[in-house]
């Protein structure tokens, strides 16, 4: 990792909404989707920014802005400085060579009617860069052997499918892989070994990766800095062991907390921080602190005057530490773990 | 005392176009009064159908043998309407996703209610009263203006905990959890959680929990059985099957998983290979080809449960004995 370079990927007020149309055959806009409300981050060259949030957090949708992918409603996504996010098809074009994605579901993202040898030889086809060899090479990298390239995906194991994935995401030799929920429809013992390779590429290939997931344990594995989104919004960044030690957040603390642990003598004495209620509807977002309908410490601990606060007043991220921000007026570091 | 749930020998086999899966290959557990019993494995390993078995739910085209006895009586063999009799009063269920297991049209009050009415004589009045109660036991903050509501006006917590409150209803002596938290995400899953522990303590049922999440067993249950190709692979307290595991495949399972109370990037250490297919195993251990540890021996004769150290620990594997010490990166670097 090198700190003092400037980011690959800075992401800066990135909004998305999605429109909410009502029935009929009108079909009027009636409302949006807040699905990503001015989210900043950077990732530099080498280095793995873990995006972790529960379902509807907005973090897929980051993914996806972050290729453009989808266009984003406001903000700006610069890739090596550059903004990416008012490029046209064609213009995006060079710039898709350098960012790739990798998708969870492996069974549904590989074309079931093309061999293996196709599939990873689509981008590079696109691109007017295909050889023959270049694939058995992507093969080979991925832990495959070549003769697996004339086989079909459904001849493959859940685990071998997403080897498939990684291959094709790589083939393009890019600079920078988001790989959404990579491994989270995998079995334990299998999944293990995908991020170990998804590991060694990085190693090997100076990779920058935008780890999306739901699943701190892997985070924690493979993350050099993670950023918590709740509802659209970041909550808090950190590196990562500063935020497995330190989190700040009362929503992180609690997220860090409901993960069990496999150890039975520590999940015996471990605190759990029960969160109440579920999140609320993106549509009409919370005033103020999103999280603030859920927050134990809002419920218990503030006074009126402290709540009137979060009910009002967006907590803007601020510096805790190094590289350590928290989006929360009454932010304090617990240890969980 | 007998045992609450006495599995035995239990072999579940489908019949398909492609030869008959074996599914369930010889299983025998115990569930005490009370206990909380979990069983791991993998996708496909038979730790779903075992407990079908159970309920008697499986299609009519499975060939069951072996014997399921709850409380001393025999549940294998019996029709459907004898079953339906011990389903929901003696044994309830939990399945994974709970938008599946609840009715779209009728209210969680009815639906709950219902399940009170189906195995006692009470008046309706009453029923809607303890689905009231079971509301509150679950955590469903107000649960008088909630029984009204349909399962679409719930998140998918809430309606894991109605599948609940309905599994409590008749108090039952045994709830079978099938990956009750698989569907949902971790703050969630311990709000769930904590209602099946809140059920537990209410009802004083034993429990099994299916899962194939580590995590959740090592904080919910006492004994363990950890399945793999549709056979227990290893069986003992929680402690021991963490502590001292005596089968590559769950010392391979616990070393595979990356661990959010661990600092530092210890390499994860993967189990090679996949799980084998039901349709014809080959003789001896099933293990054997993502085995590192494996001989000749492995090849000839699969490994029965034999007891190690202790004679409620049980393993299957030919050379437990040296596992005594082994840790998951000395076997399976």
């Amino acid at each position: 990792m090198t700190a003092d370079a400037s980011p690959i990927i800075s992401v800066r007020g990135l909004v998305k909404h999605f429109p909410v149309r009502s029935r009929g055959v009108v079909r009027r806009r009636i409302g949006d989707v807040h699905a990503v409300c001015g989210v900043d981050f950077d990732i530099f060259s080498h280095e793995t920014l873990g995006l972790v949030g529960e379902s509807g957090c907005g973090k897929t949708t980051t993914g996806r802005l972050l290729l453009n992918l989808l266009p984003a409603t406001a903000g700006s996504v610069l890739f090596e400085g550059r903004d990416i996010v008012p490029l046209s098809r064609a213009q995006m074009r060079p710039v898709r060579r350098e960012m790739q994605i990798v998708f969870q579901d492996p069974y549904a993202s590989l074309d079931p009617r093309m061999t293996v040898n196709e599939i990873i030889a689509e981008p590079l086809r696109i691109h007017g860069l295909y050889a023959r060899d270049k694939v058995r090479d992507l093969l080979q990298m991925v832990g495959l052997s070549p003769e697996h390239g004339n086989r079909y995906a459904h001849e493959f194991s859940g685990g071998q499918r997403q080897r498939i994935g990684v291959a094709r995401a790589l083939a393009l030799r890019p600079k920078v892989l988001v790989l959404d929920e990579p491994v989270s429809a995998l079995d334990v013992s299998i999944q293990a070994g995908v991020v170990n390779l998804l590991e060694d590429l990085q190693d090997e290939l100076g990779l920058s990766y935008l780890f999306i997931s739901h699943d701190l344990s892997v985070v924690r594995h493979i993350a050099d800095r993670v950023a918590v989104m709740y509802l659209g919004r970041i909550v808090e960044t950190a590196p990562v062991e500063d935020l497995f030690r330190n989190a700040a957040h009362p929503y992180t603390q609690a997220l860090i907390s409901a993960i069990p642990v496999p150890d039975p003598r520590k999940e015996r004495s471990r605190r759990r921080i029960l969160l109440s209620g579920d999140v609320p509807s993106p549509v009409v977002p919370p005033s103020g602190c999103r999280f603030r309908t859920r927050c134990p410490k809002f419920a218990d601990r503030l006074s009126d005057d402290e709540r009137q606060k979060c009910t009002t007043e967006i907590p803007a991220l601020t510096a805790r530490g190094v590289g350590h921000e928290t989006a929360c007026h009454f932010a304090e570091a617990l240890t969980l773990i | 005392m007998t045992a609450l749930l006495e599995v035995d020998d239990l072999t579940v086999a489908f019949p398909t176009e492609d030869g008959v899966v074996q599914a369930v290959r010889g299983v025998s557990y115990q569930v005490n009064r009370g206990d909380a019993v979990g069983i791991v494995g993998e996708s496909g390993s038979g730790k779903s159908v075992t407990s079908m078995a159970v309920m008697g739910l499986l299609p009519r085209s499975a060939r069951i043998t072996g014997s399921i006895r709850l409380m001393g009586e025999e549940l294998l063999g019996r029709s459907d309407a004898e079953m339906s009799k011990i389903r929901g009063s003696k044994v309830a269920m939990i399945f994974q996703d709970p938008l599946t297991s609840l009715n779209p049209v009728y209210t969680v009050g009815t639906q709950i209610a219902e399940a009170v009415l189906a195995h006692k004589d009470v008046p309706k009045s009453r029923a809607m009263k303890r689905a009231v109660e079971l509301l509150d036991i679950v955590g469903i903050p107000n649960p008088s203006l909630r029984v009204n509501s349909y399962p679409h006006e719930l998140s998918g917590g809430m309606r894991q905990r109605i599948v609940i409150a309905i599994a409590m209803a008749n108090d039952p002596d045994l709830i079978i959890a099938d990956e009750p938290t698989t569907a949902l995400d971790v703050t969630v899953q311990a709000q769930v959680l904590e209602a099946l522990e809140a059920a537990r303590k209410a009802t004083g049922a034993a429990l099994v929990l299916i899962t194939h999440d580590l995590g959740v067993i090592a904080g919910h249950t006492d004994r363990v059985n950890v399945m793999y190709a549709g056979k227990l692979v290893e069986t003992g307290s929680v402690d021991e099957i963490f502590y001292e595991p005596r089968m590559p495949y769950t010392l391979g399972l616990l070393g595979s998983l990356p661990r959010i109370d661990e600092s530092g990037r210890p390499r994860l250490i993967p189990i090679t290979g996949s799980p084998p297919s039901l349709l014809n195993l080959p003789s001896g251990c099933p293990f054997l080809p993502r085995c590192p540890k494996a001989r000749d021996r492995c090849a000839e004769v699969e490994p029965e449960l034999t007891a190690t150290t202790n004679p409620r620990h049980l393993a299957a594997c030919h050379f437990h004995t040296e596992l005594a010490t082994a840790t998951a990166e000395e076997v399976f670097a």
